[in-house]
């Protein structure tokens, strides 16, 4: 709406002023009025994929992606969880990888028993080729160890 | 807790673990995790049972609401009949209570 009426305004000042050269009104045509984004699935899952597969990825930009897709409403494709799991070998850090599976478990919400082990299958290769267990092999996956909240404390 | 200990032994663990993986034992990998995170994710997001308290607490002030409007059923005839005897003795009749009390129509003032 802002749009119209600005070319209006701008038509009616050229006008007015009797402006004769052609100005190119480029800047309207690539104001974003709305936050829909138009990637497609395919272009989101090979964006994460490729960010995650930069080899020179640093532990801050990992955690920041990881982050990220978290916050998304959405689980990662497995191709993504794998580059990550590659990314967290490079980077050295294997706490890191654990974490995220544990976080896409998380993700699955209420449909945890039908996605997570399908996940952990598609994985599976990867997993076994770095050497990374999952957090039920690890025994994670129930509480180990019990935190005094800090709501508790005096 | 040694300071010394501790902290060389996590030295040694990332050297480690820049290695091969496969090397790494369960108790390595627990170590490596605990070190970087606190609690896991069934740790922080176990049940605290902080739904009994909140329960208790609002049944122990709602049974306080219940005491207090019995209290005041058990004494409401008592007081209804102090009034009506301060009405009758005209107590406090230029300013106060029986000001607002119509005697004519035998009601309060409207």
């Amino acid at each position: 709406m802002f749009r119209t009426v600005a070319l209006r305004v701008h038509s009616a000042v050229r006008t007015g002023l009797n402006l004769n050269k052609p100005t190119v009104l480029a800047a309207f045509p690539a104001r974003c009025m709305s936050h829909e984004s138009t990637e497609t699935d395919a272009e989101f899952d090979n964006r994460y994929e490729s960010f995650f597969n930069r080899k020179d990825i640093d532990g801050w930009e990992l955690r920041k992606g990881m982050n990220d897709l978290c916050g998304m409403d959405l689980i990662p494709e497995p191709r993504i969880i794998v580059a990550a799991m590659k990314a967290c070998r490079r980077v050295n850090d294997y706490a890191l990888a654990i974490r995220f599976l544990e976080a896409i478990k998380n993700k699955c919400g209420g449909k945890v028993n039908e996605i997570y082990p399908y996940i952990v299958k598609e994985i599976q290769p990867t997993l076994t080729e770095l050497g990374i267990d999952t957090p039920e092999q690890l025994g994670i996956d129930k509480p180990e160890l019990a935190l005094q909240s800090v709501y508790d404390m005096s | 807790m040694k300071n010394g200990s501790r902290i060389t032994h996590l030295v040694a663990l990332r050297e480690k673990e820049k290695g091969d993986w496969k090397k790494l034992t369960i108790e390595e990998k627990k170590a490596l995790y605990r070190a970087s995170f606190c609690q896991t994710y069934s740790e922080f997001t176990a049940p605290t049972g902080e739904w009994k308290s909140i329960i208790g607490c609002t049944l122990f002030l709602s049974a306080l609401g219940v005491w207090l409007y019995i209290f005041l059923k058990l004494f409401e005839e008592s007081k209804r009949a102090q009034l009506k005897r301060m009405i009758d003795l005209q107590v406090n009749p230029i300013e106060g209570i029986a000001s607002q009390w119509d005697y004519e129509k035998d009601d309060w003032k409207k």
